[in-house]
């Protein structure tokens, strides 16, 4: 079927999309953001209160994360003054990255259920 | 692995990148994170610098984070088109008839275009690989009002416009012949030689590997030095790349030579079949206007254009006589001597030149059929898959994605293709169709190279996106329309259109073809199958060339008496049953037939002369040939004295006398300015050709070589031939092997070689090798052609019905016989076909006059082949129709009309 894949609403196969969830770090960015749009700095404050090891390698390791999403068209940017007159670039879940976040969780749900380990979240 | 690749690879693409808008961002955002994290630790308590140096910890390795931000903004790119590929491989391999379809129609079209493609602009444009090509040219000289043909110059000419034109900076002359044979060493050897001006060596440029070239007071005649250049071939060959060969002596048939320098492979000039080089005898003292027999070139001054020194070449012709007082200004006018200046590239290729345009057109055809085809067929599954396009665009799809999509596709297509065409072109271009420098000039400067394989590459990625991309407008449109529309009425009345006339367009040039490969087909059976005139099997020929020269044999006595001590030695030979002698074979002769002999019955009054062509024969020549006499007996001895005897074949007899009981009448030979001699027939030969069969028989007249001594002078010359090189057949149950016959050769003489063994039979074979050749060619063509057509036929017939389903779905369901669909379709596609056929018969009618020259007894608009062809085209044409009709009338209506 020609749909399979077709833009950015794939629906996750095992088999060829490893690459697209690496590890829990991209379904927490999502996650978060899915809340409320936030600069990379609050993201990684979030995170390292939901996992303890997702930004173990380092905060920098965010930027990566972020930069794949947004070239995955889930995740949009923009860049605002924050109150102390500083320049930061926010992030913001797009409409498609919204679809995407609900497949993703459903299928990392079922992956965790079957590993019998509980992801602690609000949904 | 793969990360590993993509690491090496970021860190190639590093060194070449400057700081983009993108680095400027990330690092404009690492230090806000970090000065954040900072401003937090001091929060915490920390001094500023503790703060900061904590922040930077916890942040990690900025460089590392920089890299793996720039990998991953490629790295994502590069995965999409990873996926794209993976998923264009897929389908394909799930659409195995649409897969072959396309690979092998853009695999052949391409393989055919840059094969054949190379060969044409390899022979036809690239330059000559000498200096400045561009300026050197070939200056011809004709004299058609005197009736000889071609554009040869004598010495003299060639002297008078060297000294007198000012357009060039030199000009060379040069022959070649092939009558010199080097006998040193054990084995003599028949070489190719070119007499060459040491002038030509310097305005090509020539550049030596061993030695050195002429210089400019070497000739080969006169002079002490006696000079010969060799060929790398001839070096390596013979002589083993031997570095002291520089002042070696080589012994030739008619003496001496000393080699003073190797000329590379490279430089193939006039042919690469030349061995050897030597300097041009141009007599500079007495040069004979009237023997002409030198190719000139030259090179121009720069700013000169070939037409302007045509013009003052031209304008120097009536200076001629003043140089020449035998040449009067009359018999100049009379002759109508005109010069013609050409580009030497030009000129080498002249005699095939509309050939290679014509096969460049051709090809050029084939590719946009090919091309079409695949277009067809990729807007025809497109078609197919409108549905699911419509609904991938009402999900979000991007067009951006779509378009990556198809031309990742494209771009797969295109490689698969080109991995046919690769091995395809390669052969087109190694084998080169089996053609040879004797038939199609340059060829030896073909070859397959890198540049082949990037241009197949290149080509067909080119057009695998192109109709990718064509494939992707259509799909957009998809998108637009409301999916309960009728997409089907989407496509545009004169898409239609255009795509019907190309299918039509396909099929014409399909029956051309066919037409053509049938009629070629009916005259080689023709050829192969019609009577030569001789047995051509359990034979072997050879030639053998005498010396010439003061110690060579230069009476008839001499040259008779090497030939008997030759034939009883080869007979000799166990398993041999029979030796004759000839100076031309049948089928064997190059060229227009040469008539030279004027001949009338003794007693006739008045009747004009006959032409006909001489030929030398041994008494056992006609049984060994298996050439059957038709009335007296063949040559014995005695037969040299008195009106010596000769041989007529029939058809002569017949041109002569009428009748071919004509043995014991005699006939008389005219000769211009002396008397004419007479000659008695003893026997009737039956008839052979010349050169081809196409041509006929040709009238012959056989003189004998005997060796016959009673009576006659011993320099004597009693029929006025003399021969130097003979050819010798063989005929025998076991024959001697080429070295055999070599070495009974040298014993009677080391001097001379036996040249050129082969079977007899190979002779009939390269009598019809060019009608064989260009049969095969046109069939592989036709049949390419066919297919294409076909494939053609069946895209467009699906495609139309593909778009009206939904019709034929409520026709179905409504109670319609699915005859009745089926008949529908087939009602339009036979139309199609109806049109392409008919278009097609008349340009095989209006065409196939061309192929005159190599049709042997069938008439170019015989009724049997074009009736054939049209018959096996309308059949398959017939059966490509039927495939989507049937399939569009076993629609199931049910599914069609739900799925609205």
């Amino acid at each position: 079927m020609l749909l399979l894949g077709l833009g950015r609403n794939a629906v996750a196969k095992a088999d060829t999309n490893e690459q697209v969830l690496q590890g829990t770090l991209d379904l927490l960015i999502l996650k978060t953001l899915s809340l409320a749009p936030m600069h990379g700095w609050g993201l990684t404050n979030r995170i390292e209160q939901l996992s303890n090891d997702a930004l173990s390698v380092g905060q920098g390791s965010i930027y990566p994360a972020l930069v794949r999403l947004e070239q995955r068209g889930w995740i949009g940017t923009e860049w605002r003054t924050t109150e102390n007159s500083r320049r930061a670039k926010y992030y913001r879940l797009t409409a498609a990255g919204r679809r995407a976040f609900g497949q993703e969780l459903a299928s990392w749900n079922r992956f965790v259920s079957a590993v019998g380990l509980i992801l602690a979240a609000e949904s | 692995m793969r990360h590993h690749v993509w690491a090496v690879l970021s860190r190639v693409r590093e060194l070449f990148r400057r700081r983009s808008r993108y680095d400027v961002e990330q690092d404009e955002e690492f230090s806000f994170h970090i000065d954040m994290e900072t401003a937090e630790n001091v929060r915490r308590g920390l001094s500023e610098a503790e703060a900061r140096r904590a922040a930077l910890l916890r942040f990690g390795g900025t460089q590392r984070f920089r890299e793996e931000t720039r990998d991953a903004r490629g790295v994502v790119a590069l995965d999409n088109v990873a996926r794209d590929a993976r998923f264009a491989v897929r389908r394909l391999r799930r659409g195995p008839a649409f897969a072959v379809g396309v690979i092998a129609t853009l695999g052949i079209g391409i393989g055919a275009a840059v094969g054949v493609g190379t060969i044409v602009y390899d022979v036809l444009l690239r330059d000559l690989p000498f200096a400045n090509p561009d300026r050197l040219v070939r200056v011809g000289f004709s004299t058609e009002g005197i009736g000889i043909t071609g554009d040869l110059h004598s010495a003299a000419t060639f002297l008078y416009f060297a000294q007198s034109a000012r357009s060039f900076t030199e000009l060379g002359a040069y022959s070649t012949s092939d009558g010199f044979a080097i006998t040193d060493g054990d084995v003599p050897e028949r070489v190719t030689v070119a007499l060459m001006t040491p002038s030509v060596l310097t305005l090509l440029g020539a550049r030596p590997m061993l030695g050195q070239l002429f210089e400019p007071g070497d000739t080969s005649w006169y002079g002490p030095r006696h000079s010969v250049i060799i060929s790398e071939n001839l070096w390596r060959r013979r002589y083993g790349a031997d570095p002291s060969i520089i002042g070696r002596e080589i012994h030739f048939d008619h003496g001496e030579r000393t080699v003073v320098g190797v000329l590379p492979r490279s430089f193939g000039f006039p042919m690469p079949s030349v061995d050897i080089f030597y300097p041009a005898a141009v007599p500079v003292d007495a040069p004979q206007i009237t023997s002409r027999y030198f190719s000139v070139i030259g090179r121009l001054r720069d700013g000169v254009s070939p037409s302007a020194a045509e013009s003052e070449l031209n304008a120097l012709i009536p200076g001629l006589s003043k140089h020449f007082p035998e040449v009067t200004p009359d018999m100049l006018r009379a002759s109508r001597a005109r010069v013609t200046v050409q580009l030497l590239r030009d000129a080498t290729v002249a005699s095939v030149h509309a050939q290679m345009v014509l096969l460049g057109a051709l090809v050029a055809i084939v590719l946009l059929i090919a091309a079409t085809n695949v277009l067809n067929l990729f807007l025809l599954r497109t078609e197919r898959a409108a549905r699911e396009i419509a609904i991938g665009f009402s999900l979000g799809a991007s067009r951006v994605a779509l378009a990556q999509r198809f031309i990742v596709e494209g771009i797969v297509v295109g490689l698969a293709a080109a991995a046919v065409a690769l091995p395809g072109a390669a052969l087109a271009v190694t084998t080169k169709f089996g053609f040879t420098e004797r038939e199609i000039p340059r060829l030896h400067e073909v070859s397959f190279s890198v540049e082949t394989v990037a241009l197949v590459l290149g080509c067909a990625v080119l057009v695998g996106v192109a109709v990718a991309l064509v494939a992707f407008t259509r799909a957009l449109k998809f998108g637009l329309i409301d999916r309960h529309r009728e997409w089907t009425a989407a496509s545009s009345r004169a898409w239609r259109r255009a795509q019907d006339g190309l299918v039509a367009f396909q099929i014409a040039i399909a029956l051309l073809l066919l037409v053509a490969a049938a009629l070629l087909g009916r005259s080689f059976w023709n050829l192969s199958s019609a009577n030569i005139g001789f047995e051509p099997r359990d034979a072997v020929i050879f030639q053998v060339p005498l010396p010439w020269g003061p110690e060579g044999y230069v009476s008839y006595d001499k040259v008779a008496t090497f030939h008997a001590n030759l034939t009883d030695r080869l007979q000799r030979f166990s398993g041999v049953t029979s030796v004759g002698i000839a100076l031309r074979l049948p089928l064997a002769s190059r060229g227009a037939p040469n008539l030279d002999l004027q001949l009338q019955p003794a007693i006739s009054a008045g009747r004009p002369a006959v032409p006909a062509a001489a030929n030398v024969a041994s008494a056992q020549y006609f049984s060994t040939m298996g050439i059957p006499l038709r009335a007296g007996r063949s040559f014995r001895s005695g037969d040299l004295r008195g009106a010596p005897a000769v041989i007529v074949s029939e058809d002569l007899a017949t041109k002569l006398f009428g009748t071919t009981d004509v043995v014991g009448r005699r006939v008389k030979r005219l000769r211009d300015g002396a008397p004419a001699m007479a000659f008695t027939i003893v026997g009737v030969a039956g008839d052979v050709h010349w050169d081809r069969i196409e041509r006929g028989y040709v009238p012959m007249m056989y003189f004998p070589l005997l060796r016959d001594g009673d009576g006659l002078p011993p320099d004597s010359n009693p029929i006025q031939y003399l021969p130097m090189v003979l050819q010798y057949a063989v005929r025998g149950t076991r024959l001697p092997s080429a070295t055999a016959i070599q070495a009974i050769v040298t014993q009677l003489d080391h001097r001379v070689p036996a040249a050129n063994v082969r079977t007899l039979r190979s002779v009939v074979d390269d009598a019809t090798a060019h009608v064989r050749l260009t049969m095969l060619l046109v069939s592989i063509a036709g049949a390419a052609a066919l297919l294409l057509a076909l494939i053609g036929v069946y895209s467009v017939v699906a495609y139309a019905a593909s778009g009206r389903i939904r019709e034929f779905a409520i026709r179905l369901a409504l109670g319609a016989a699915p005859a009745r669909v089926c008949g529908m379709i087939l009602g339009e596609g036979l139309e199609l076909v109806a049109i392409g056929t008919v278009a097609g018969l008349c340009a095989a009618v209006g065409t196939t006059r061309f192929l005159r020259a190599l049709l042997y007894e069938v008439k170019p608009t015989s009724v049997a082949e074009f009736g054939i062809s049209t018959a096996v085209l309308v059949v398959l044409a017939l059966v490509a129709t039927l495939l989507p009709a049937r399939r569009a009338a076993r629609t199931h209506p049910a599914a069609v009309l739900h799925g609205e």
